[in-house]
């Protein structure tokens, strides 16, 4: 009995031990479980699906790269599981993470670890000011967001309505928690730069049942363009009440949130939604000129999981996983300096990934080439119209009550 | 002008809708002295059941008014036979805790059957306005505006007129004496609370049209509710409904005077006022007018 057993754990070493040579393991920590696990779990997809065509391509210097899931929910189970890949795991290096919480959490974990940690899609721009080594990161941040709104109105908008940029009434609202608060700082910087005529910012609480006070002040300044940042309720209940009001503008435009669901074209309805401009990762009504591989991608998702991506999420942390891996590849090892000299070297235009983003990245980590598009709610479908290249319709002015 | 006119016209609409909710929560905390605070979770499980029976039967969500106020009385008997009627000896701090308990269950158990998405029903012609001069209203809030008044007469015709109204009046004013006279103490409570929960099914069926519904809408309106209640004096259908009247304007004149992300400090600030200066509510209606 004994030497049964003992054979049978001996194979079992031998065999695990087999597989380990052949084989990198690498860290995907998103959330899996939990209020946020949809959108994580998507994420995550778009890394697999990265995962896979560098395997195909002959994996890393001839291994076969091994995913190892940890679940995080929340930005403690974030520390937990960083911990648990890093150390009992034993990864050379983790992909995440969707949540800019867990991101801030994980990241730390990683960098004390000495282990590099690759960001694909959390915004907060903190991830990568905190002076680590170790954190990369592909996607555009909330400064990024902001900064692109406000720069639709002088590049898209004023020149759409054959007006000077400075000559618009803007007004900035936005729900009162972090996310609203971050965007609208940055936004308010950057009109300011570019002197544009902030004329109304207008803060309120998500859980808002009447945004009519919010309404009258705008139409009492006669406002032309409303910058919006907002979830999905008061997205709902903004647009229903500003058509009840009578509240008509030449453009509103959004920062992702409420304003790139489908459930919130359908509350509000296409016709009363048509029209809202909307700031956000690349979503998939976009032109393939402009994002080569968009449709390729798409075609994949579809043969591996049987339906079309859920949302923009997939797409981004592919992208950036593409790009991380193709440059581990031709990193001398996966230690923290090697990993470090790979991805400074990489050097990619804007317009030639599945994002249409390039990648540049700056000596903090952060891609400083990650610029969202501006997309419209044109006939129930939301669809890049800025910049031409990625455009797959021209951009059309107004919003509001009809 | 047109402005404060039409701000004050707004908050009287937002008002009455805060009144439905605010009627039921006063019945149940006037008549069987708990806090509600499962009270928003009820008016969320009320928007569900009219968005499901607008959608599978195809009728107007107003339609659905009856059969959400019936299922709706249901749950609120059930609650109080099987939970609360068990802890009314108890520390009131229990009841509490087992009214938020039965809140944070519903709101997971919406969680799981419906997701986190929004539901909403089609019925353009309630959102449609109408032009008073220089002044928007909604249909539907004309509508909700009608139904307050409605239903605040009506409860007054039935707990005057009725035998069961003047049990219920004296259980509220003295449970004991109420049980000496051979009033069914227990049963009464049940009504009540039934009757209570009956109004946000009232109310359900009448916002469904205007806000789409998610698993924690509750929360949206129903601390409104309990600042109302407060200000009504807490034991008054009528204290209830001007005060929500009150909070509406107030809501709506602060969100645009001062700043709308300022106007729960203005409300609350109210609300602390009333509790130090004059607990018994605004109009004087607390203990023993009921």
């Amino acid at each position: 009995m004994k030497v049964i057993l003992g054979a049978a754990l001996a194979a079992g070493v031998a065999l695990s031990s087999q597989t380990a040579l052949a084989q990198v393991k690498v860290g995907a920590l998103y959330p899996f479980s939990g209020g946020l696990a949809l959108l994580g779990d998507e994420s995550f997809r778009g890394l697999e699906l990265a995962v896979d065509e560098r395997n195909a391509a002959g994996g890393l210097n001839g291994k076969k790269l091994e995913i190892v899931k940890g679940d995080a929910v929340d930005p403690n189970q974030a520390v937990g599981e960083a911990r648990r890949l890093t150390s009992v795991e034993k990864v050379p290096v983790v992909f995440g993470s969707y949540s800019s919480s867990i991101s801030l959490a994980a990241t730390q974990v990683a960098e004390l670890a000495g282990i590099p940690y690759f960001e694909m899609g959390a915004i907060s721009d903190p991830i990568t000011e905190r002076g680590f080594k170790n954190v990369y990161r592909t996607n555009p941040t909330a400064k990024d967001f902001a900064n692109k709104i406000v720069d639709a109105v002088t590049d898209a908008v004023a020149p759409a309505l054959k007006t000077d940029a400075k000559a618009l009434k803007i007004a900035i609202i936005h729900e009162d928690s972090l996310y609203g608060q971050t965007v609208t700082g940055f936004q308010v910087a950057r009109m300011k730069e570019k002197g544009l005529n902030l004329v109304e910012t207008l803060p309120y609480s998500a859980k808002s049942v009447d945004l009519t006070p919010v309404i009258l002040r705008l139409k009492s300044a006669g406002v032309d363009v409303v910058l919006q940042t907002s979830y999905q309720n008061d997205t709902v209940l903004f647009f229903r009440q500003m058509k009840e009001q009578g509240l008509k503008l030449k453009a509103i435009i959004g920062a992702g949130g409420g304003y790139s669901l489908t459930d919130t074209m359908k509350a509000i309805g296409p016709e009363n939604f048509e029209g809202a401009l909307n700031v956000d990762f690349t979503q998939y009504k976009t032109n393939p000129a402009g994002a080569p591989g968009i449709n390729e991608f798409v075609a994949k998702y579809n043969a591996k999981y049987g339906s079309a991506p859920r949302s923009g999420h997939s797409l981004a942390n592919y992208m950036g996983a593409k790009v991380i891996l193709d440059a581990l590849a031709g990193a001398k090892d996966l230690s923290g300096a090697s990993v470090r000299a790979a991805m400074m070297k990489i050097d990619i235009p804007s317009g030639k990934t599945a994002t249409g983003w390039g990648v540049k990245l700056n000596d903090k980590g952060q891609n400083e080439r990650g610029s969202p598009y501006i997309m419209q709610w044109q006939k129930g479908d939301l669809v890049t119209v800025f910049p031409k290249e990625a455009a797959v319709a021209d951009m059309k002015t107004g919003g509001g009550a009809p | 002008m047109d402005v404060l006119v039409q701000l004050i016209l707004n908050g009287i609409m937002l008002g009455s809708m805060y009144a439905i909710i605010a009627v039921g929560l006063t019945l149940i905390f006037g008549i069987v002295r708990v806090v509600n605070f499962a009270h928003g979770e009820f008016l969320m499980v009320g928007m569900y059941a009219v968005y499901l029976i607008s959608k599978h039967m195809g009728v107007h969500p107003y339609v659905s008014a009856l059969p959400a106020m019936v299922l709706l009385f249901a749950i609120g008997a059930l609650v109080q036979r099987f939970i609360i009627q068990k802890l009314l000896n108890a520390d009131e701090h229990i009841q509490i805790f087992a009214t938020v308990g039965l809140s944070t269950a519903l709101i997971n158990g919406a969680l799981m059957v419906f997701g986190a998405d929004l539901f909403s029903v089609n019925a353009p012609e309630v959102r449609k306005t109408i032009a008073l001069g220089p002044m928007n209203v909604l249909i539907g809030h004309i509508v909700i505006f009608s139904a307050a008044l409605a239903l605040v007469a009506g409860l007054h015709i039935f707990m005057q007129k009725t035998v069961l109204g003047s049990a219920i009046r004296a259980t509220a004013q003295n449970r004991y004496a109420a049980q000496l006279m051979g009033v069914k103490v227990e049963r009464i409570y049940i009504i009540s609370f039934g009757l209570g929960a009956a109004c946000v099914g009232l109310a359900s069926a009448l916002i469904m049209p205007l806000y789409p519904v998610s698993p924690t809408i509750g929360s949206y309106f129903v601390l409104t509710a309990f600042v109302v209640v407060v200000l009504g004096g807490m034991r008054s259908m009528y204290g209830a409904f001007f005060g929500a009247l009150i909070i509406g304007v107030v809501d709506s004149l602060s969100g645009y005077y001062i700043a709308p992300d300022l106007k729960e400090v203005v409300y609350f600030a109210i609300f602390i006022l009333i509790l130090i200066f004059k607990p018994t509510g605004l109009f004087g209606f607390g203990r023993g007018t009921e």
